[in-house]
């Protein structure tokens, strides 16, 4: 008897783990209402249980309760497992199925393959793909065996990747903007001034739960930087929030057209509004060119707002939600949708597509491709007249969750996006991701005494690489219009102009609240920019940025000037050869719109003076400045204005606005104005 | 020779009291007392005169007796005796080349020139222009340094030391072809010239032509194997090839040469971190400061040690330590500023490049216009 007691014992003290207890009698003697308790429990978590997915996190607190009386349980353990891989805390499933194969190997006949997911999700790669290729031997449906497949192709992905880790931060937004519940889809301006997103919590406009998905009603909530950080969000109330499912899908980079999602309208499509004042307007149906009885579900402006980027899973797609994108025509109408085509879209979804605001970058989220596990983020560009082959951002940016809706700042060093897996306040919650580019080497003060005779010291600096970071090359230029008079926020129309093309790009509106205003200028263009209300003066911008330049914030408050006798605007996009008076193709739009303006104002008489800086004799000056005045005045006869209307005058160097010292304030000086003399 | 003059006046005395004395009774013997006088004064310099030598000679004498003086450092008491010998013979240009080189250790250049320009006067040699030419090397007066040793190299195209100044001043100029020639030009002149081929070396170095500046390090080296300066120069050279093991090995042997030339030492640093052996790096940093606690550059090498480490704690503390030692350090504050990012201070962080470019430091503008911009 002893010998077999010691045999027993070695037994299981070989076996070095616990074994499988079952919730009866017999395993717990004495404990009999407790066993009950727990039994009651496992029950109750039984019948959520079998409500479907949705339910599991409900089922949870049964099972746990169940899981304290007896922890070896290997079914219980698997299903508690079960619960926290279809949660948002798909992490803590990891002890439990581990646990769960150890009690009772057999326990499920599809335990292999949810081993291989908390391996995936933990990043543990090797031990993924083999749990994964150990189930290839047990399932039979061709569906589960692609899935499989692309879940290994997805942890050598992982591997990849693991080796070159992106340099980054990635900090939670904080209590201002996350809560225990979901938030997700950030949205943000160029400038990052303001940030909305879309959150499950409770508060809502209508309030009510989501029986489906035992959530709370998707509703659009906004919040504002404030020095660092981002203020208390607050719901975007009616008529943006609806009591169906509202979301925020984007914003335009001046933060005054906002798309949303509606989950209730035929199969969830895209609306717009619009920010008048303070104010938005009630979202109209972006239409049938965009919505479908299909699912759209996410979109984005390009820089110029002449074409919207969107996902859909109409039919006629690579398969999944593809990336579409339709133009918008001169009579603010969409084109018809055209698929961006293999290169983005795959046989899986692409969800959450982004364009920056230079013009040529995308940002999208996609399953497919290269992704390490669930959506991954991607960027491409448009460049040679196609887009770029997609590229992983890497990690830690993605993970093995669902990684989603990154938006990049316009500076390029910031995105804001929304993740699971990183623990936050519960749910899914709001990221901002600095990056920070490779890493940065240190400067030491080597020296050499190169001469012999002189012995002279020279330090020898070892010239770094500028750090690498995604920059784009634009300019972001804001500021607020306003009466030059009264300091009156104004709203007014900014037209921006391709100088050499004589084109122009696009139409801004200031906002009529704020009179602020925001533009993005990529770089490699000669940018005229216009900025006209009725009853005033045009104001005259110009920015010749080269294709080379690099990323920059600009703050230019506009002061407009009434229509009035001896107000004076500078005409910044007229050009001349150099050292003469013949005006250059560039200049004619510009000139076009003082002909709009003295057409639309036949009683008014002007001065045309032409201006030069210090540079040549006071002679020469005058006589260049005068045929330049002359060679405006002889345009504007051309297009029909009566020559006794304009006067043309040149000044020379006699008037300068800025010093002649340097290069920038001499070509501030150099210029042409134009000046009301009568208005009868 | 001075110092006979008044022992030979006090026996005169002596003698003409005496010989008034006796005067009356021995004229003879007064005569010859004063021959005996004479006779004594034929012993000093100023007798030479009454032994019959020649102002040349005496001029000679005095000049031989000067070039004594300069040869023992003891360039004042040169200065006087050619002064003698040219009282003597007032077209003595070598006494004035000579004194001007007393001058020159003076460093009294303007009389240096005066007499330099009298020797060119008398004699337009090429020693003398060079000379003249060194007088404006130490005044630092450029454009006169170039004419003259221009002028020098009209009369004498292979003076080995004009053409090496004039390497020298188009290496400052960073005309580094007109540099390379002259050093060339130096070494055909006179082929032990360990100076010009260091020199040439690193003229070869600033033109990025590294085996050349290799190669030529290696001919100082072996012609003035004492100089520690080359060795350092020499692991330079290697450093940049990123010949690392070569790189530490000459600065091992300046290291050996000289063993407080930390500069060979804080260069060996960085190419053991280049290299990445940080613990290697850390030592000789570490040795520095042993010799030389407030050695700035040592515990800013530390800071990137720590750097290389990710202990930004630990960084920012040398760094800290080495701006203490020496606030003009850029290097230090550009270190500082990477510590203090990573360590999530941000703001401070763009200070300490801001502060960097300030002192220099261009590598940092670009952390400053990404990682600042706010």
């Amino acid at each position: 008897m002893k010998k077999l007691s010691i045999l027993l014992f070695t037994m299981i003290a070989l076996n070095g783990i616990a074994q499988n207890v079952e919730f009866e009698k017999k395993n717990f003697p004495g404990r009999k209402d407790e066993l009950n308790e727990a039994k009651d429990n496992i029950k109750k978590g039984d019948e959520i249980f079998e409500q479907g997915e949705a339910y599991y996190r409900d089922a949870l607190p049964f099972y746990l309760k169940a899981q304290n009386f007896n922890p070896n349980n290997a079914k219980l353990n698997f299903k508690i497992g079960l619960c926290y891989l279809h949660s948002f805390e798909k992490k803590k499933a990891y002890d439990y199925i581990l646990k769960a194969f150890q009690l009772d190997p057999s326990v499920d006949p599809k335990i292999r393959y949810y081993m291989g997911r908390v391996y995936h999700l933990n990043s543990e790669w090797d031990k993924a793909i083999q749990e994964y290729s150990a189930c290839l031997n047990t399932i039979k449906s061709k569906e589960e065996i692609k899935d499989v497949n692309k879940k290994i192709q997805e942890c050598n992905s992982g591997k990849i990747l693991s080796q070159n880790p992106i340099r980054v931060w990635v900090d939670n937004l904080g209590p201002e903007v996350n809560t225990s519940f979901n938030e997700y889809s950030p949205v943000i301006t160029a400038d990052e001034s303001v940030l909305m997103f879309t959150s499950r919590r409770p508060g809502g406009v209508g309030n009510k739960m989501d029986e489906s998905k035992n959530e709370y009603f998707e509703d659009v909530w906004v919040s504002y930087k404030v020095g660092k950080k981002f203020s208390q969000a607050v719901n975007l109330g009616p008529p943006v929030n609806t009591e169906n499912h509202d979301a925020a899908v984007c914003l335009s980079p001046d933060g005054q057209k906002l798309i949303t999602y509606q989950g209730g309208v035929n199969g969830g499509d895209l609306f717009i509004s619009y920010l008048v004042g303070k104010q938005w307007s009630k979202p109209e149906n972006l239409g049938k060119a965009i919505n479908t009885k299909y699912h759209e579900s996410s979109a984005s402006f390009s820089y110029d707002g002449k074409i919207l980027y969107f996902v859909s899973d109409r039919e006629g797609g690579y398969g999944g939600h593809d990336i579409y994108y339709a133009e918008i025509n001169e009579k603010g109408k969409f084109e018809k949708a055209v698929n961006i085509g293999p290169v983005i879209n795959t046989e899986y979804d692409e969800e959450g597509v982004y364009m920056m605001p230079d013009g040529k970058t995308m940002y999208f989220a996609s399953k497919g491709h290269n992704s390490i596990g669930g959506y991954d983020v991607f960027k491409t560009t448009f460049e040679n007249g196609q887009w770029t082959k997609p590229v992983n951002l890497g990690i830690p940016i993605n993970t093995p969750d669902d990684d989603a809706f990154f938006a990049l700042a316009g500076s390029g060093r910031r995105a804001y996006y929304s993740s699971a897996s990183l623990g936050g306040y519960g749910g899914m919650d709001l990221y901002k991701i600095t990056i920070l580019g490779p890493e940065k080497q240190p400067l030491l003060n080597t020296e050499d005494q190169l001469l012999a005779m002189s012995a002279k010291p020279v330090t020898n600096l070892k010239v770094e690489q500028a750090v690498e970071v995604t920059k784009p090359k634009m300019t972001l230029l804001k500021g607020i219009v306003y009466d030059a008079k009264t300091n009156e926020p104004l709203e007014a129309i900014l037209n921006l102009i391709d100088n050499e093309k004589n084109v122009i790009l696009a139409s801004f509106k200031s906002n009529a609240a704020t009179g602020k205003y925001l533009v993005t200028l990529p770089s490699g263009k000669n940018y005229g920019i216009a900025v006209q209300r009725e009853g005033y003066l045009f104001h005259s911008e110009n920015f010749n940025l080269p294709a080379d330049a690099d990323y920059q914030e600009v703050t230019k408050d506009i002061p407009l000037k009434k229509i009035e006798i001896g107000n004076t605007i500078v005409l910044k996009n007229i050009f001349f050869d150099f050292d003469k008076a013949t005006l250059r193709p560039e200049s004619f739009n510009e000139l076009d719109r003082l002909v709009k303006l003295l057409t639309e104002n036949p009683t008014i008489k002007v001065e045309l003076s032409a201006h030069t800086d210090s540079k040549g004799s006071d002679e020469y000056n005058m006589k260049l400045s005068q045929k330049r005045a002359e060679s405006v005045v002889n345009y504007l006869i051309g297009k029909g204005i009566s020559a006794d209307r304009l006067i043309a005058k040149g000044y020379g160097e006699t008037q300068p606005i800025d010093t002649n010292d340097t290069e920038e304030g001499r070509q501030n000086n150099r210029r042409v104005e134009f000046k009301i003399l009568s208005a009868k | 020779m001075s110092a006979c003059r008044p022992i030979a006046s006090a026996l005169k005395n002596k003698l003409c009291i005496f010989a008034k004395k006796f005067f009356m009774k021995n004229v003879i013997l007064t005569i010859s007392i004063l021959c005996f006088s004479i006779f004594s004064y034929s012993q000093s310099d100023t007798v030479k005169i009454a032994a019959n030598l020649t102002p040349e000679q005496i001029a000679q004498n005095d000049y031989n007796s000067g070039l004594n003086y300069l040869n023992n450092n003891n360039p004042s008491m040169a200065i006087q005796l050619f002064t003698q010998a040219l009282q003597n013979m007032p077209n003595f240009e070598k006494a004035y080349y000579n004194r001007s080189l007393c001058y020159i250790q003076l460093k009294n250049y303007p009389e240096a020139l005066k007499d330099i320009n009298q020797a060119i006067q008398l004699k337009p040699s090429d020693e003398y222009y060079f000379t003249k030419s060194l007088i404006f090397f130490h005044q630092n007066q450029k454009d006169s340094l170039e004419q003259t040793l221009l002028k020098t190299l009209v009369i004498n195209p292979n003076h080995a030391e004009a053409n090496y100044y004039l390497g020298m001043l188009y290496f400052n100029y960073q005309d580094y072809d007109k540099a390379l020639s002259y050093y060339q030009k130096a070494i055909q002149s006179k082929s032990d010239y360990a100076y010009a081929y260091n020199d040439l070396a690193s003229t070869y170095l600033m033109k990025n032509d590294i085996d050349n500046a290799i190669k030529n390090y290696e001919l100082a080296a072996k012609y003035a194997p004492n100089q520690a300066f080359i060795f350092n120069n020499l692991g330079s050279a290697y450093r940049q090839k990123k010949d690392y093991n070569k790189a530490i090995e000459a600065y091992s042997k300046a290291i050996m040469l000289d063993n407080n030339y930390f500069i060979a030492y804080i260069n060996s640093g960085a190419t053991r971190l280049e290299k990445g052996d940080i613990v290697g790096a850390k030592s000789d940093f570490e040795k520095v400061i042993q010799k030389d606690p407030r050695n700035s550059a040592a515990y800013n090498g530390l800071a990137g040690v720590y750097i290389k480490e990710k202990d930004y704690k630990k960084a920012k503390e040398m760094a800290t330590r080495a701006i203490e030692l020496n606030p003009d350090n850029g290097q230090a504050y550009y270190n500082r500023g990477i510590a203090r990012q990573m360590l999530r201070e941000e703001d401070a962080a763009c200070e300490d490049w801001q502060k960097a470019l300030k002192l220099g430091i261009t590598p940092a503008k670009s952390f400053i216009s990404t990682d600042c911009a706010d």
